[in-house]
């Protein structure tokens, strides 16, 4: 990888880490539309939702740290973790799949 | 436009899950004689970009999540779909298995709206218009255009499973998409613009601009 790449890799973490820190004011909390207009329009009886078993609890469901799911520093923090994590197995992925010529 | 488990029956998400395996395999051949090793960086930093900018998402009543995209960008940048079904497996997987966004089990229509139709309809928009009314205005509209039919597809997965009746589920996602898609289009727009004037090499449509 040469300067020119470390560069762009630099700043694009540094724009998404910026999106991080404003994301937990502007996102909503509660992200699944369907979970919450079903539970706002209160017609959540009416749907053929079924909870699927054996899908384990994420990490940090909803983009937050499970135990204190408030904590909008723990949210960034969740979300910054998720662009590195994003970072490394998208560069694994496309290191794997390149062209080989 | 993340549609969690639960909400598309197994059977149906089956079938979505055969259009991912069919478009990976195309998307890997795709990458082994076109993905070079100078736009690795530019495919990981353009997946931890859309991981970030989906995370601004907010409700939609009768439909699922609405956010930015991206799927007309990666396919605009690369000049291929195949790119952007790569990028949204590895993004929506990570959301799906680490932020409880998006269901595993919809992983297959998640991918297939997000990725295989907003990449095809943002890449052939852009290719269309492109010649007529130049590269940014092309991609502006193709970026719009790809997130509307985007969250279009997503209402009419979910009308057929039967989540939302689709007379209800189809206007309310489309109509957040409308507004979400401006945004979409402007920041596809300066994505593009930002490349083009600090890594030209990066662009797809500098090396290709004959055929493209």
């Amino acid at each position: 990888m040469d300067k020119k790449d470390k560069t762009l890799i630099g700043i694009a973490v540094l724009i998404c880490v910026i999106i991080c820190v404003l994301s937990p004011y502007i996102a909503s909390g509660d992200p699944d539309g369907l979970e919450k207009s079903a539970e706002d329009s209160g017609l959540a009886e009416d749907f053929s939702v079924e909870e699927i078993k054996g899908i384990p609890e994420s990490v940090f469901p909803d983009y937050a740290f499970a135990n204190d799911p408030d904590n909008q520093v723990l949210q960034i923090v969740a979300l910054v973790i998720g662009v590195i994590v994003t970072l490394v197995v998208g560069y694994g992925v496309a290191y794997v799949v390149k062209s080989r010529n | 436009m993340h549609i969690p488990d639960g909400f598309i029956p197994i059977a149906q998400c089956l079938v979505y899950y055969v259009i991912l395996i069919v478009a990976l395999y195309f998307s890997v051949k795709w990458a082994r004689s076109n993905l070079d090793e100078k736009r690795i960086p530019l495919l990981a930093v353009l997946a931890a970009g859309i991981f970030a900018i989906m995370s601004m998402n907010m409700p939609i009543p009768f439909g699922t999540s609405g956010h930015m995209v991206g799927g007309a960008l990666v396919a605009i940048v690369f000049l291929a779909p195949e790119a952007a079904v790569l990028v949204f497996t590895v993004v929506l997987l990570i959301q799906a298995l680490i932020f409880g966004d998006g269901g595993i089990t919809a992983l297959g229509a998640n991918v297939l709206n997000m990725a295989i139709i907003g990449g095809f309809v943002g890449l052939y928009t852009f290719k269309g218009l492109k010649g007529t009314i130049g590269n940014y205005p092309a991609a502006g509209i193709a970026a719009w255009l790809a997130t509307v039919i985007a969250a279009l597809a997503c209402a009419i997965e979910m009308a057929i499973a039967g989540t939302f009746p689709a007379n209800i589920g189809i206007p309310s996602m489309v109509l957040y998409h409308f507004f979400i898609g401006i945004i979409e289009a402007v920041l596809t727009v300066i994505v593009l613009a930002a490349l083009d004037k600090f890594r030209p090499d990066l662009l797809a449509w500098n090396k290709s601009e004959g055929d493209a």
